[in-house]
């Protein structure tokens, strides 16, 4: 490589290097960055210096048109930690949250495990299913979900009805049902949430080389004792990955239980998410909303924070 | 493959059986959203619309603000995957092909941003809309926006960046082509498909929408095709099933072509870095 070829072409990769090679203090990969960096800037950093400003005022609705508000110091959260509500909110965030994962985990790993053991056509089938059912966006498959639920109409009443084991369902009001209504929520959201895991990790078991497991045959292992001593191991990063990314999108569920339930009946399906957003834009106590956003967003952050491990684990070179 | 690798007949019921729960409520929406209107609220469910008919697409069509929100819908997401895609893919050459102090940094930091939920953006923003007047403006839900898939985007196309080889570049250099040249007639051609896959992506997080819409977006004729779809559900009115389940239809279309085409990249994608469903 010649001196000029050094000198006027500043930052590229040197050869025999790694893609990110040498050379600092170049203007290049700043004018890259940098419109990326103000976007971000403007719309998560200071919103989030903000929230975190917000939450020690007692912003309402009048400040909204007035621009008036005082300073509380720290009186939304010492008032948040009093108010059972909130801790409810909490423990129901953490139960549903456990559920849900739990749920949809077991079932993806099962149907994982079952389209390894199908022929192509019926694998092909299985998959358009579940791609379709993923595929749906969550307003979409949340105003189904209330069709097929529906008192009087809903075929799902119709269904349950006709197996003679609930006795007469066909009036149910599910969403007006504190525990129908978690129930409903939580098989909508493990139904779209199934299908990601499932092929995630069918598309990990597809990786395994075949000869492992059937050494373990050969070997005279069960079905069961291949699954346990070859086959998780080799899956446990990937089971890991769903696992943790499943936490964090089912502890932000918003739109499912919003338009099922709209929190209710009363506040008995409100996970922090919804809570805060109906202090913030139902009830406008928009300083008390800012607090519980908080919270929560540091409660995720901690859940988070495995992730980033995890991926930094997992050889993502930073 | 021999026979013991294969689900033997009850395994092939329990297969079909289940693929049938999962695509039943799918089936649901398309059946009643061809239904004939008077069939549709019917204390037997009438389980094939007989005979099919389009009435209700074409009341959603036609006697909703459709064309409108599809019209606000259309703008917003578009110039949202267009300014991420050009953000991101500047911003994930820079991380990935050059050196520079800070790089490391920047690139946790676009990691953790990622993280925050939306729920938290949320107020603050609505905030400092509400007071520089960009509520229910295009501009406003764009920004909203950017919040939701940039990070992300830089991330995912770091990835495709990082697959280029540097031999590449060096080819280039050797035939004298600038830092610029290499830039947009090398890289940027050969991460071209991983750019597409991550814009669908931008795409359709945008396009799901719902929270910040409904949020920011009080005047009607804002709305975008999530707020429009859920508000064929009226408090006074009750809800229009039919007209609904047809509007579903309509919405989700663009969404489950994408995903049945794209269905493999976005298992790698996804757990490369989507952390906001």
């Amino acid at each position: 490589m010649s001196l000029l070829t050094k000198d006027s072409r500043p930052g590229l990769a040197a050869p025999g290097t790694a893609p990110a090679a040498p050379r600092a203090g170049q203007r290049a990969p700043w004018l890259m960055v940098s419109p990326s960096l103000v976007v971000i800037g403007v719309v998560t950093l200071v919103p989030i210096v903000l929230l975190a400003f917000v939450s020690f005022t007692d912003y309402d609705q009048r400040s909204l048109f007035t621009g008036v508000f005082g300073w509380t110091g720290v009186d939304q959260y010492t008032q948040l930690f009093q108010d059972s509500a909130f801790w409810s909110a909490t423990a129901r965030t953490f139960l549903f949250t456990a559920a849900l994962v739990v749920g949809s985990v077991l079932i993806g790993a099962f149907f994982a495990y079952l389209l390894t053991r199908l022929g192509t056509a019926v694998r092909t089938v299985f998959t358009v299913s579940l791609v379709l059912a993923w595929a749906m966006p969550t307003v979409a498959s949340s105003v189904v979900w209330n069709w097929l639920f529906q008192p009087g109409y809903g075929v799902a009443n119709w269904i349950l009805t006709k197996l003679h084991v609930f006795g007469d369902l066909t009036n149910t009001d599910w969403a007006n049902d504190k525990w129908l209504a978690f129930l409903v929520i939580w098989l909508l959201i493990v139904w779209q949430a199934v299908p990601f895991i499932a092929l995630t990790l069918y598309a990990a078991l597809t990786q395994i080389p075949g000869e492992l497991t059937e050494a373990a045959r050969i070997d005279g292992a069960g079905e069961w004792r291949t699954w346990w001593s070859i086959t998780m191991p080799i899956l446990k990063p990937t089971f890991l990955l769903v696992t943790i990314l499943s936490v964090i999108w089912d502890f932000n569920v918003f739109n499912q239980i919003w338009l099922v339930s709209g929190g209710g009946p009363g506040d008995s399906t409100s996970t922090l998410g919804v809570y805060a957003y109906k202090t913030a834009f139902v009830g406008f106590h928009v300083g008390q909303g800012a607090a519980i956003a908080l919270v929560t967003t540091a409660l995720l952050a901690a859940v988070s924070w495995l992730y980033v491990r995890q991926l930094v684990r997992s050889g993502e070179s930073l | 493959m021999s026979s013991r690798n294969k689900v033997g007949r009850k395994g092939g019921l329990l297969v079909n059986s289940l693929a049938i729960c999962w695509v039943f409520p799918v089936y649901w929406m398309l059946n009643t959203a061809l239904k004939p209107r008077k069939d549709v609220m019917s204390a037997t469910p009438k389980f094939f619309p007989s005979p099919p008919s389009f009435d209700n697409f074409r009341t959603a069509l036609t006697q909703t603000n459709f064309a409108e929100d599809l019209r606000n819908s259309v703008i917003v997401v578009g110039a949202t995957v267009l300014i991420a895609l050009a953000l991101g893919l500047f911003a994930a050459a820079a991380l990935t092909r050059f050196k520079f102090r800070g790089r490391r940094t920047i690139m946790i930091s676009v990691l953790i941003v990622q993280m925050v939920p939306p729920s938290a953006l949320l107020i603050p923003t609505f905030l400092v809309f509400n007071k520089i007047g960009l509520l229910g403006t295009y501009l406003g839900l764009i920004l909203a926006y950017l919040a939701l898939v940039l990070p992300f985007s830089i991330w995912v196309m770091r990835g495709f960046f990082l697959a280029v080889p540097v031999e590449v570049e060096e080819a280039g250099r050797l035939d004298g082509a600038s830092q610029w040249q290499i830039l947009t007639k090398i890289l940027f051609p050969l991460v071209a498909p991983g750019a597409v896959a991550t814009s669908i992506f931008t795409f359709i997080t945008a396009w799901n929408d719902y929270l910040i819409a409904y949020t920011f977006m009080q005047d009607q004729s804002r709305y975008t095709l999530p707020v429009w779809l859920a508000s064929f559900s009226t408090p006074d009115k009750g809800t229009d099933f039919a007209g609904q389940m047809a509007a579903s239809v309509l919405f989700s279309l663009p969404v489950v072509i994408f995903f049945l085409f794209l269905q493999r990249r976005l298992v790698s994608g996804m757990s490369a870095g989507a952390v906001k469903g």
